[in-house]
């Protein structure tokens, strides 16, 4: 018996789960319906209501019909039967009999007249003497059908009869036919006197069953008529709601597509009501906005084919001033000092004049929104040293020395290597030219999903104020300070422009007299940006000495690459397991 | 004999600066302000080498490339003020052999006609195959079974370069280096449109190539059936 009920329990189990599941998913279909769609929650409402309504009306009706079928029904049987009753106690009053069989016969003809009303309603007699102390009962309970007898008359009617004299009537349900169901009927009683002093209850059992079925015939009409009007009423507030819901869907589905760039849509117009001027305001806001989005892309594209004209007309002119710079720069040795000097000056000066222009269209590129990524694997070590190895002739002439340290050996994102190049080189000027002589560091890190170049340097240093202006155009943190290389001021601008097209992030410390350091933060994958509050792999002043040199500049202005601490020393050193492979770690725990 | 450099620019001083230096260099200059006659100086002049302006008044330089192109293999050498990708890309694609981005230093500048006026190596091999291509180093000329292909002298390089070391895959820097003679990092579009022009001239299927075989990733190498 277990094993069965044991194997059946979860099944039943299993389905009353599913049938939950099931109603769980219906009724969160319904709520997004609900929330979703205006004409559903207009159709649900209105039915709820209506239904509502037709409930309180039609039980109103359907009790007030069943009153009125009841009641006059209820007249006539008991004039009916109150007229029976005389005729019945007038026969009795005028029979003389005495003896049992007598009155037996007398009882029995009398009675038998009883069978039928003037109006042909079912009925049937009862007679139940009421004195059974007296020893006077003549003649035993008696009834026109075997199966109904004294019981079949409700106590509280008999009690009545006892208390009072009249015709009382009530209320039962009683079994008309031998075999046939129980019906509901109306008793009505009275009491009669057979001979002197000794009274009968004479009860009339009244089949009410007739207004019953017509009352539940109605019930079932009105239940009917309920079910279509509530289909019809359905139907009606779908056809309405869908024609003032319709315009209002349009209306949203083409203010989605000219959302998302499809300035041409517009909605249909048609007839002056008031979704018609709706339609007309709409589209008249879609055309303003589309005539203004017109203007400003062709302000953009002349801002584009302007700046690009103007690449064209300044650079031709520079080409020429350039190339007999480079002539009389050449020449130099042959002229006097005077001049020598001045074809130096104007040979250094229009190299930087040549930097300057290229730079103000660079960032004139970003402003128009034409700058575009051409995105490749790019591996940040190759970056790191090609840079570091440029700038090493100005780290040897400023006396810096600049320190390449990592756990890494190679670190690859997916990003523009000219512009990372860019970037890395804006930096590492940067922080050579402030950085006092004093060693530069440039530390990278990665993570699952960022890698990080810092570059720190230990010179001036500067203050919160001025670390807050660092990256904004032509910023220059002391104006009288002189300047040694003649940067552009925009360096570090498109250096942000470059980091934040690879969805990345540049941030700066500084501290007077400590340094400054520069953090950049790039998302290992194309497809991810990172936000404000993702982690750079790297702190923000990084602990330069946490982090093994990897390479560095030599006196003489070029690169010196040391073996990786990786390659040097095989896996797990104590002092590098833990950041060498936090990973692994995790994931060796059980 | 000194090489002629036929220097198509509408603007007259840098023409003139450009002759400056070039004769410095021992080259021989020869100018043209426009488009329009650009190919008929073309035609009279009979350069070594062009050295042509994108923008020019009467004809675009595109379009003078292609014409000149059509007549003649001379190395054509772009002066570009545009660095944009669109218009480097398109001058290649009509079959400029290199480019100069302006500002550009006199250095820069001649180094690349250098590069393109190199004297032709004389190779030990005179004959290289690659597939069914055959190619004569000494005669300078290319052909598959009886027909010859006609190839600009870069796109000939280029070929050579590859069928020099049939198994040697050349990544896009090598081949900048070796056939450009670039010494630092450059434009590596330059060898991408390249390897589509010479593949449009020699390959049966340039859709399926089988004589220059690009390794994804790396670059490209002589097709596997060479020699």
């Amino acid at each position: 018996m277990t094993a069965p009920d044991a194997a059946a329990s979860p099944r039943r189990r299993g389905f009353a789960r599913r049938l939950a599941r099931r109603l769980r998913l219906g009724r969160v279909l319904l709520l997004r319906r609900w929330r979703q769609s205006l004409q559903f929650r207009a159709i649900a409402v209105s039915l709820t209501l209506t239904a509502l309504a037709f409930f309180v009306t039609g039980s109103f009706l359907s009790h007030q019909i069943a009153d009125r079928l009841f009641n006059d029904r209820l007249q006539q049987v008991l004039a009916g039967a109150t007229a029976d009753f005389e005729d019945v106690q007038a026969s009795f009053d005028a029979s003389d009999a005495s003896a049992r069989d007598e009155l037996q016969a007398l009882v029995a003809s009398t009675l038998g007249s009883l069978a039928t009303d003037r109006a042909d309603t079912e009925r049937r007699w009862i007679l139940v003497p009421m004195d059974y102390t007296s020893g006077q009962t003549l003649i035993p309970a008696q009834s026109q059908s075997p199966w109904m007898t004294s019981s079949t008359v409700p106590p509280e009617l008999q009690e009545r009869l006892e208390e009072q004299d009249g015709v009382f009537w009530q209320p039962a349900s009683v079994r008309m036919a031998e075999d046939g169901d129980t019906v509901p009927v109306i008793v009505v009683g009275t009491v009669v006197e057979l001979s002197q002093n000794s009274p009968y209850g004479l009860y009339l059992v009244y089949d009410f069953s007739d207004p019953q079925r017509t009352l539940d015939a109605m019930h079932a009409v009105l239940l009917l008529s309920v079910v279509a009007l509530l289909l019809l009423v359905g139907a009606i507030v779908w056809y309405v709601t869908r024609e003032v819901v319709r315009p209002v869907s349009t209306t949203a589905r083409v203010a989605e597509q000219l959302a998302e760039g499809d300035l041409g849509v517009r909605m249909p117009v048609g007839g002056t009501h008031e979704v018609a001027r709706l339609a007309r305001s709409f589209n008249r806001m879609a055309d303003s906005l589309q005539e203004q989005i017109t203007q400003l892309e062709q302000l953009s594209s002349m801002q584009q084919t302007f700046v690009s004209d103007v690449s064209h007309e300044l650079r031709t002119p520079l080409t020429t001033v350039r190339m007999a710079a480079e002539v009389l720069f050449n020449a130099r040795e042959d002229f006097d000092p005077v001049n020598r000097r001045s074809a130096e000056l104007l040979y250094h000066q229009v190299d930087r004049f040549d930097s300057l222009l290229a730079d103000l269209l660079e960032i004139s590129r970003f402003d128009a929104g034409a700058a575009r990524l051409e995105v490749a694997t790019v591996e940040l070590f190759s970056i790191i040293h090609d840079v570091v190895e440029a700038a090493a002739p100005l780290a040897a002439s400023s006396g810096s020395v600049v320190r390449v340290r990592s756990h890494l050996s190679r670190c690859t994102v997916q990003g523009d290597h000219r512009r990372i190049e860019r970037i890395l080189r804006n930096l590492v000027v940067n922080a050579l030219e402030h950085g006092e002589g004093r060693p530069v560091d440039v530390l990278v890190a990665q993570s699952e999903t960022a890698a990080a170049v810092a570059v720190r340097d230990h010179g001036i240093g500067m203050t919160e104020e001025e670390a807050a202006q660092v990256f904004n155009r032509f910023w220059r943190a002391d104006p009288a300070r002189a300047r040694t290389t003649g940067g552009t001021g925009l360096g570090l601008a498109i250096a942000t422009e470059d980091t934040r097209l690879h969805g990345g992030r540049l941030e700066v410390w500084g501290a007077p007299g400590e340094g400054a350091c520069f953090l950049l933060t790039l998302p290992r994958t194309r497809a991810r940006r990172l936000g404000p509050d993702d982690p750079s792999p790297l702190p923000l002043p990084p602990d330069d000495l946490a982090y093994p040199e990897t390479a560095e500049t030599t006196p003489t202005g070029s690169l010196s690459l040391m073996a990786a601490p990786g390659l040097v020393e095989p896996a797990g050193t104590p002092a590098d397991a833990p950041q060498a492979e936090p990973v692994h770690d995790e994931e060796a725990r059980p | 004999m000194n090489a002629r450099i036929l220097v198509v620019d509408d603007d007259a001083a840098l023409s003139e600066m450009i002759g400056i230096v070039l004769t410095a260099e021992g080259y021989e200059p020869v100018f043209c302000y426009d488009g329009a006659t650009a190919v008929d100086t073309f035609r009279a002049v009979r350069p070594d080498l062009l050295l042509l302006d994108l923008m020019l008044p009467g004809k675009d330089g595109i379009q003078v490339c292609r014409e000149i192109r059509a007549i003649s293999d001379v190395p054509v050498v772009m002066l570009t003020a545009k660095s944009d990708t669109v218009d480097v890309v398109r001058g290649l694609e009509a079959g400029a052999d290199d480019y100069v981005p302006k500002p550009f230093k006199p250095a820069e500048l001649v180094a690349r006609v250098k590069a393109r006026l190199r004297p032709v190596e004389r190779a030990a091999s005179a004959e290289l195959r690659i597939g069914d291509v055959s190619i004569d180093v000494t005669g300078h000329s290319v052909r598959r079974g009886d027909q010859e292909i006609n190839l600009t002298p870069l796109e000939f390089d280029l070929l050579t370069a590859l069928a020099r070391a049939p198994h040697q895959v050349f990544s896009r820097e090598m081949l900048l280096r070796d056939v450009w003679g670039y010494q630092h990092a450059a434009d590596t579009r330059l060898v991408n449109v390249h390897v589509q022009r010479l593949r449009s001239k020699i390959e049966l299927d340039p859709e399926n190539p089988e004589i220059v075989v690009t390794v994804r990733g790396v670059g490209y190498k002589a097709g596997s059936s060479a020699r």
